[in-house]
């Protein structure tokens, strides 16, 4: 059975994991978890974990413009303390990184869902049923840099990111290799004067096959 | 635990295949197969006979945040057999046990994309060269 490890860049997100200098955080996923937010004095990099009334302080606040949500931190509960996701919605290319210790039936891709049923998409922030209307844009950056300004895909529901760029599964590992990358930059974009202010969750998952 | 599948081959040898964690399925020998017996998660079988090459593969899903985050959940099995440049492809719910039944050309996207190292199977011609 392949696995998948999920990574996020703590140092320089020009730098791929695995080369000279790179500092990836590889998530516990059971303990560990990822904050979209405004920020504040509480909720910010190398502060221990927010209390639910600091994240409410947090939150962002909808404007009269598209309003990108300032930071995606992870909280590390192994350091207890919040890291900031560097390159998060910038045109940064190693953000998030997904990590595979071997080959893939198919192309990997990243989904967003109300929750762990994985069978909707109700909720605001995923476009309420409309997958093109979701807050949370995509965009794959295993092969280049995103561009600058990049608007990405929305996803939600079965409106997909490909992880490989469209061109398919993963082949076996090269000889001496533990793992192979795929790369993402994921940020979060409030519409303009967005009219149904809330307090919602939602869960990003990753869908892959091994043979 | 019982395996999820049984090679034939057409020189009357057989293989064993593993479970969903390790399925085996990439130590199938490669030669030509008669039929393969899949095991379904409500104990039938489905037998997949007489195609020239055959797929298998395991669908899981990674919650990131959630709940079950860091959990991983397999959703879907499928197995396939190829012939005629068409792909008869069964779809395994296994949570509901449903079984969908999908025919494919061999140029549709869906199978395009599968890995290439995951078709097993040889004609007999190929065998004897």
């Amino acid at each position: 059975m392949t696995n998948l490890i999920l990574r996020t860049n703590k140092g320089d997100p020009d730098t791929a994991y695995g080369e000279t200098g790179a500092n990836y955080i590889t998530l516990d996923l059971v303990t560990d978890y990822i904050i979209w937010t405004a920020g504040s004095s509480a909720v910010a990099d190398g502060q221990d974990e927010p209390t639910q009334d600091e994240l409410n302080q947090a939150y962002p606040i909808i404007t009269t413009s598209d309003l990108k949500v300032a930071h995606c931190l992870l909280y590390d509960y192994s350091a207890n303390k919040l890291e900031e996701v560097e390159g998060m919605g910038l045109n940064k290319r190693y953000v998030f990184c997904f990590s595979f210790d071997g080959a893939t039936a198919s192309e990997p891709q990243l989904e967003a869902w109300d929750d762990d049923g994985h069978d909707s998409v109700d909720n605001n922030v995923l476009g309420v049923e409309t997958g093109e209307d979701s807050f949370v844009k995509a965009v794959c950056t295993t092969l280049s840099l995103p561009g600058a300004d990049w608007a990405g895909d929305p996803i939600a529901g079965t409106d997909v990111l490909l992880l490989n760029n469209g061109n398919g599964a993963l082949d076996e590992l090269v000889t001496g290799e533990t793992s192979q990358e795929l790369y993402a930059n994921i940020k979060v974009v409030i519409p303009a004067n967005y009219d149904t202010p809330a307090i919602e969750t939602f869960i990003l998952c990753c869908r892959y096959t091994y043979m | 635990m019982k395996s999820l599948y049984t090679v034939i081959f057409n020189d009357k040898s057989s293989f064993i295949g593993g479970t969903f964690s390790e399925t085996k399925w990439l130590d199938i020998p490669n030669k030509s197969i008669k039929r393969i017996i899949y095991s379904l998660p409500n104990g039938d079988n489905l037998v997949l006979n007489g195609y020239l090459k055959y797929f298998h593969m395991c669908e899981a899903v990674t919650d990131l945040s959630g709940k079950n985050k860091g959990k991983t959940k397999l959703e879907f099995d499928y197995i396939m057999g190829k012939k005629d440049g068409i792909v008869t492809c069964y779809k395994i719910n296994i949570n509901t046990k449903n079984i969908e039944k999908i025919l494919y050309k061999e140029e549709d996207k869906f199978i395009e994309g599968l890995n290439k190292q995951g078709w097993i199977g040889k004609e007999k011609e190929e065998e004897k060269k």
